[in-house]
């Protein structure tokens, strides 16, 4: 590849990257930039629903208290095709969520990143980004 | 009732003659079943193949369809007239394209983040171009880029926009129609890839075609014989559809959809616009066993100064189709005018 | 007019024309009627060239069942309306005229009714669930070719896919659920499970778990006119299966057509309208 098309290239990086992404709806509307959450908590109920699946968790403050949350997740289809059914993710499995606290300040949060307690991720792509196709 | 006995058995004589007729014309029409090449990845590669026919004598569309791919709408003007990528640019793109395109990666501070969602997993916008290796799924205007509003509409657009910036959630009807669960750039016309869910089912039936799309579960059945068409005044979001067959290609025509101010193309999407006059002029061509070319030609001389022309390929896939109930789990949008109403409270605290 | 419409009619009329003598057929006790009445009924069934009733068309149910399952007299609606929302009076669909539901699901049903008017599901625009997507008072499409098999319904743009080939089970439930399918004879027999337990069976309350079993036949007379059967077995609300029957009518009307009913946009103001940033009175 020559040195004028890497170029173009890395124009075109810059651009996607300050592009607006769009999901089904604009999370940037929906969960605040300024609230960062992680939360760490029992899965009560997994909602595999359109147009975004949702994780319902118990989380136990310092306190001892617990607070149920409810984080926002993408299209179930996607993960259907790779074959994925409602008894892979099974009620009381611990998760880590990574995200955004909700604007109007409610207990939910857009699911950023959502892990097993050792790391792994809960939902994957293929390791190369090919997908179910 | 002797007389009535006498229509009835003209009307099955018609029918009967009808019938055979058809038969007749579909024993005609070109049985070669195709000689497959089955590897094949080009469309070049199988100029030759024509597709098997329906029992009533129709080019055979039928299956699920994926446009899944990494090609983008509008060509990055570094490009130019560039129109195709060589195999190597080809390779040398997706791989850049997947990194700056991973949910995964966490950097670009806060505001990036927040919109990038949720991780890589969720999504399937494919990770290759389409098969077709072109920079852009535009491909008239040549520069693979929209060609401009006319005046008015370039007003109105600012205008509209210039609203929306200071008024972002008044209500439902200042979102974008998607998040609305009404309409999706994939249920079109004209058909365009997002995100994910982008499978379509063709169903042929004698004389119609049903498209189905997962994204907003549309089903499209588009009448083949002369058929009466919706009075002007009646609009719908998927428009109003004819088809007939050109040789081997399906061409379907649209007039009738509905549009507002939320809607660009009739479709939403990150920019464009479409009013009353625009008409869609779709080709599906089945090149190969495991691909269709999809090309849609939009004219709205209200909106744009020339028409404008995309190709998408479309990719054979056994997967299933998934419902896509949207409206019914719409949390999305009750967190949007919630979260918008708790800033304006925050705001007039501050005041 | 199209060869194609002009068939359909002729196919109508042989059919309709033919209804008689069928009846006759299968009148009292004449020891030959029970093989007798197959053949003129076969003839009037259109066929696709797998041999196949061809099904394609526009189809509705002409009953009361969405309102009220069972047989029900008028009832009133919000006063303000007049008229429009008065519940209209109907003969019941349910074989039995009763739904056998579990004693707190009898209780459930009655506190359903008595919300009817915020809680069915249908004021809100959601998917309606099968049985009841086929007798809402809209038409649906059945979209049949012989390698695939869509329904398209009016209301809220419902489809379901029906998996003709081997049978699958639902990865997770949906509003629609899952159809398998295969014909017995001239039946499309379609099997129904993965429903969630958020639709509703009418606007009357009636309802069901996510354990909802439906099996449906598809039973064409002639052109114009389905048998349509449908058993519900739910062993957390019902105490045994129970069936409905009706029939459903093709759309004759010259250029019938399933139109676009993108309900979710007028449930709006009902679902959003408070979070509004000036509610409407």
């Amino acid at each position: 590849m020559n040195k004028k098309f890497a170029m173009i290239f890395a124009g075109a990086a810059l651009l996607v990257v300050a592009a607006p992404v769009w999901a089904h709806h604009s999370f940037a509307a929906e969960f605040d930039a300024d609230r960062p959450v992680k939360l760490r908590g029992n899965i009560t109920k997994m909602e595999w629903i359109n147009p975004h699946a949702w994780i319902h968790i118990d989380v136990k403050d310092a306190s001892g208290a617990t607070a149920s949350w409810m984080v926002e997740c993408g299209s179930p289809n996607t993960l259907l095709r790779r074959g994925l059914t409602k008894a892979s993710v099974a009620s009381g499995q611990e998760i880590v969520v990574d995200g955004y606290q909700a604007k109007d300040g409610t207990n939910r949060a857009n699911g950023r990143d959502v892990t097993l307690p050792d790391g792994r991720k809960l939902f994957l792509g293929t390791s190369d980004g090919e997908v179910g196709k | 009732m002797r007389r009535g006995g006498y229509i009835l058995l003209t009307l099955i004589a018609i029918a009967v003659l009808a019938a055979v007729q058809s038969l007749a014309q579909a024993s005609q029409a070109p049985s070669e079943s195709a000689t497959p090449q089955a590897n094949a990845k080009t469309a070049a590669a199988v100029k030759n193949w024509t597709p098997a026919r329906t029992p009533d004598g129709q080019p055979d569309l039928q299956g699920v369809w994926d446009t899944a791919s990494l090609t983008p709408l509008e060509r990055p003007k570094e490009l130019g007239m560039k129109a195709f990528y060589t195999p190597e640019e080809a390779a040398a793109f997706e791989k850049s394209r997947k990194q700056e395109n991973n949910r995964d990666r966490r950097d670009g501070g806060a505001q990036t983040d927040v919109a990038r969602a949720y991780n890589e997993g969720w999504f399937d916008r494919g990770s290759k171009l389409g098969r077709n290796l072109r920079t852009s799924r535009v491909i008239d205007p040549p520069d693979g880029r929209f060609p401009p509003f006319t005046p008015e509409a370039q007003k109105h657009y600012d205008a509209v926009h210039a609203y929306l910036e200071a008024n972002p959630a008044n209500g439902p009807e200042d979102r974008p129609l998607f998040e609305r669960c009404l309409v999706f750039s994939q249920t079109g016309p004209p058909l365009i890839p997002g995100n994910y869910n982008n499978l379509y089912q063709i169903v042929q039936t004698p004389g119609s075609v049903t498209i189905f799309s997962e994204m907003g579960h549309q089903a499209r059945t588009v009448p083949l014989d002369e058929h009466a068409k919706l009075p002007q005044n009646v609009t719908q979001w998927m428009g109003d559809s004819y088809g007939h067959w050109d040789g081997n290609t399906l061409v379907i025509e649209t007039t009738n959809v509905r549009y507002n101010d939320m809607s660009h193309f009739g479709t939403q999407y990150d920019t464009g616009m479409s009013d009353r006059n625009m008409k869609v002029v779709e080709r599906f061509t089945r090149t190969a066993p495991d691909l269709l070319i999809y090309r849609a030609t939009v004219t709205d001389p209200t909106v744009y100064t020339k028409p404008w022309t995309i190709e998408i390929p479309m990719d054979k896939t056994e997967s299933a189709i998934f419902e896509y109930a949207c409206h019914e789990g719409n949390y999305g949008i009750v967190g949007i005018l919630a979260g918008e109403r708790a800033r304006e409270k925050k705001l007039a605290e501050h005041r | 007019m199209t060869r194609r419409k002009l068939a359909w009619m002729a196919a109508a009329a042989a059919g309709i024309a033919l209804l008689p003598a069928a009846a006759f057929a299968q009148a009292p006790a004449s020891s030959q009627a029970k093989s007798a009445p197959a053949a003129p009924a076969r003839a009037a069934i259109p066929r696709l060239t797998d041999g196949k009733p061809n099904l394609n068309g526009i189809w509705q149910a002409m009953n009361t069942a969405n309102w009220d399952l069972v047989t029900h007299g008028p009832s009133q609606g919000p006063a303000a309306f007049g008229t429009f929302l008065t519940t209209p009076p109907g003969l019941g669909v349910v074989e039995g005229d009763a739904i056998p539901y579990l004693p707190d699901a009898a209780i459930k049903k009655k506190e359903n009714y008595a919300n009817r008017w915020i809680a069915d599901p249908e004021l809100k625009c959601y998917l309606p669930g099968v049985p009841r997507a086929t007798y809402m008072p809209y038409p649906f499409e059945i979209v049949q070719s012989t390698s695939a098999m869509l329904i398209a319904y009016e209301y809220a743009e419902a489809v379901r896919t029906i998996n003709m080939g081997k049978p699958k089970e639902a990865p997770v439930d949906s509003w629609m659920g899952w159809s398998n399918g295969h014909w017995e004879g001239d039946t499309l027999v379609i099997d129904v499970t993965g429903m969630n337990d958020m639709s509703w069976l009418d606007r009357a309350g009636d309802f069901h778990s996510d354990a909802l079993h439906v099996v449906e036949r598809y039973t064409p007379v002639n052109a114009a006119l389905l048998n349509y059967e449908a058993t519900l077995d739910d062993i957390s609300v019902y105490s045994k299966p129970w069936k409905i029957s009706m029939p459903l009518y093709r759309h004759m009307e010259k250029n019938a057509r399933r139109m676009e009913f993108k309900c979710a946009e007028f449930a709006e103001e009902l679902l959003y309208g408070p979070l509004r940033r000036k509610p409407n009175k």
